[in-house]
């Protein structure tokens, strides 16, 4: 990220600087000299294995941890430890929890929303508001007065966004946003998380899903025992194979079908990787060859139907 | 108790407001255990069945189920009052049993009657309440009368926990059976005890999340939540107020006749 090298110090929404933590009773530290650099408004996949410090760099982030060592700013302001300094990063960054269970403990969805709005020290009538536009804005009027635990999997985690949305936070923290939904919920979970960037919120995420977050990224950072390999664009970060092979991660698929296209001679060497699977097709398109064979794979469904 | 759970917020009645409710089943009951009439408790227990049935829309069956449960304990303690072991007989009847008789007076059957019946009543007031408001709405009418915030926080986080932690345990005690665990009465008492611990251990873990989530959205040892609205309806008030009357009436003549 070259181009913000230079001293923006406003463009940074979060740096971190050689930040180290250990949980009480561990002896090997969970975060271990971090130190992170990240954009206003960019999209920032956290990948690593389990255990790599994901989640505890995030809960740092919103100061419910306090690293042993090193600093944190948000905005540029490191941050103070006091009652209202905590109020301050807590109203900027907003963190989803991985499990749904461990964040929604109000009785219905409705207080649970209104909750955070409450403690930011809104109104009634603005709280009631926001809560009701959130909900709406995330498909969840329909279950505003349903008992939490009757929710599915994929409603309470709707439901765990909308808690920190409604609050209105400039940095989203989301905590393996589509771990054990299915796809119909992943999707719309990522759709959500699509107009957060739209909107300018800056949005970091945890996530083992290497095809989304070469999709969806600006920037993937990849964690290894509490330090960070590499920050780096996906295509950086993807097409470096032993950085891959040392933090146990796989190239995206897109990028091996693209690999071995090249080497069969089937694109040229020149080509860049392809970005998504969109951009795949596009250079395979590109070539009148193959242009024909697609075009005929994509017509044969409706030859059967026709039949 | 999950089961009433979800009847309460399936109910046609969900939507009228809790507060009424509330102030209906309360002083009803209020009324039918004061005042100890036969009359007052037949005609509760009727209201009370026509409201959980035809507007709230509950199946006929689930109810009476759920009222035998209570009527069977009922039965057993009537029983013990109605009935006497004495050597003369009493005026309502007697069964001989080798110079004793099983026997009870008229006054004996008419107070055990009253008390089944008062009871019943009674018992049907709280299924009335807990088959047409969700706890949630119950909270919101507590919060609204300013009971101590301490006691709706517990009854919140307790009503929220018995959900989640009946979850993980069907999930540990289904791991459990997968191998094998429930083979025979000593490998199933092990499994109990063994599901028991883990409950624990992983109830302290969640409660820590759950105090890292609520303090990432600001908690700052009061929890302060809104809960839907729903006002109560003039026509609702009136209603309420001219039944309870009625009962307290119908109470009086009964005691002065
Ligand atoms: N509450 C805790 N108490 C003690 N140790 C912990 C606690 N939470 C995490 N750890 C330890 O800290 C290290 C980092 O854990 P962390 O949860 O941050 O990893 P992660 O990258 O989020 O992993 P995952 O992908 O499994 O979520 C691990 O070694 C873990 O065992
Ligand atoms: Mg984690």
């Amino acid at each position: 990220m070259k181009e913000y090298e230079m001293d923006q110090k406003q463009e940074w929404a979060v740096e971190a600087e050689d930040i180290c933590f250990t949980y009480e009773g561990n002896d090997v530290p969970a975060l271990d000299h971090f130190s992170l650099r990240i954009a206003r408004g960019s999209r920032v996949a956290f990948m690593g294995g389990n255990g790599s410090g994901k989640s505890t760099f995030f809960l740092c982030l919103n100061g419910i941890r306090r690293p042993d060592k090193g600093r944190i700013m948000i905005d540029g302001k490191p941050f103070s430890y006091t009652r209202k300094g905590l109020l301050d990063v807590r109203r900027k960054t907003g963190i989803v929890f991985q499990d749904p269970d461990d964040q929604l403990f109000s009785a219905s969805v409705y207080e649970d929303m209104s909750f955070g709005v409450l403690n930011l020290g809104m109104g009634e009538a603005q709280a009631r508001q926001a809560v009701e536009h959130t909900a709406e804005e995330l498909g969840l009027t329909a279950l505003l007065d349903r008992p939490v635990h009757a929710l599915s999997g994929g409603q309470k985690k709707l439901a765990a966004i909308a808690d920190i949305l409604v609050m209105g936070p400039e940095i989203v923290i989301l905590d393996e946003p589509a771990a054990s939904l299915d796809q119909m919920h992943t999707d719309l979970v990522r759709k959500v998380i699509a107009e957060l960037s739209d909107k300018g919120i800056t949005v970091l995420t945890a996530t083992h899903d290497m095809d989304y977050a070469y999709e969806w990224a600006d920037v993937i950072v990849v964690m290894k025992d509490g330090k960070v390999l590499r920050r780096g664009t996906p295509r950086e970060v993807c097409t470096d194979r032993k950085l891959l092979e040392q933090a146990h991660l796989k190239p995206p698929v897109v990028l091996e079908m693209y690999e071995s296209l090249k080497k069969s001679g089937i694109i040229s060497a020149g080509e860049e990787p392809p970005g998504s699977v969109e951009e795949l097709k596009k250079i395979l398109t590109g070539r009148n060859d193959v242009r024909k064979g697609i075009s005929e794979m994509e017509r044969t469904p409706d030859a059967e139907e026709n039949n | 108790m999950i089961s009433i759970d979800q009847l309460a917020y399936q109910s046609a009645l969900r939507q009228n407001s809790a507060a009424g409710k509330m102030a209906y089943a309360w002083m009803t009951l209020v009324v039918c255990v004061a005042g100890r009439s036969l009359e007052v408790s037949a005609a509760a227990f009727v209201v009370n069945g026509f409201l959980v049935i035809r507007k709230g829309k509950i199946s006929p069956l689930r109810y009476g189920k759920m009222l035998l449960v209570p009527l069977a304990f009922l039965i057993l303690g009537t029983v013990a009052i109605i009935v006497n072991i004495s050597e003369i007989p009493l005026d309502a009847f007697a069964i001989r049993l080798r110079g004793w008789y099983l026997t009870g007076s008229r006054a004996g059957v008419r107070k055990g009657l009253e008390l089944c019946a008062v009871a019943m009543s009674a018992v049907s007031c709280l299924y009335f309440l807990a088959l047409s408001t969700p706890v949630t709405d119950m909270l919101g009418v507590l919060r609204k009368i300013h009971l101590p915030s301490l006691l709706i926080e517990l009854m919140l986080l307790i009503y929220r926990f018995i959900f989640v932690l009946l979850d993980t345990a069907e999930r540990i005690m289904t791991a459990q059976k997968c191998r094998l665990g429930n083979r025979n009465l000593s490998t199933g008492i092990r499994s109990f005890g063994m599901m028991g611990s883990a409950l624990f251990i992983r109830s302290v873990k969640r409660a820590g999340a759950l105090y890292d989530s609520m303090e990432a959205r600001c908690y700052d040892g009061e929890i302060r939540v809104l809960s839907r609205e729903r006002p109560v309806r003039k026509k609702e008030i009136l209603m309420i107020g001219a039944w309870e009357i009625l009962l307290v009436f119908v109470t009086l003549w009964s005691i002065m006749k």
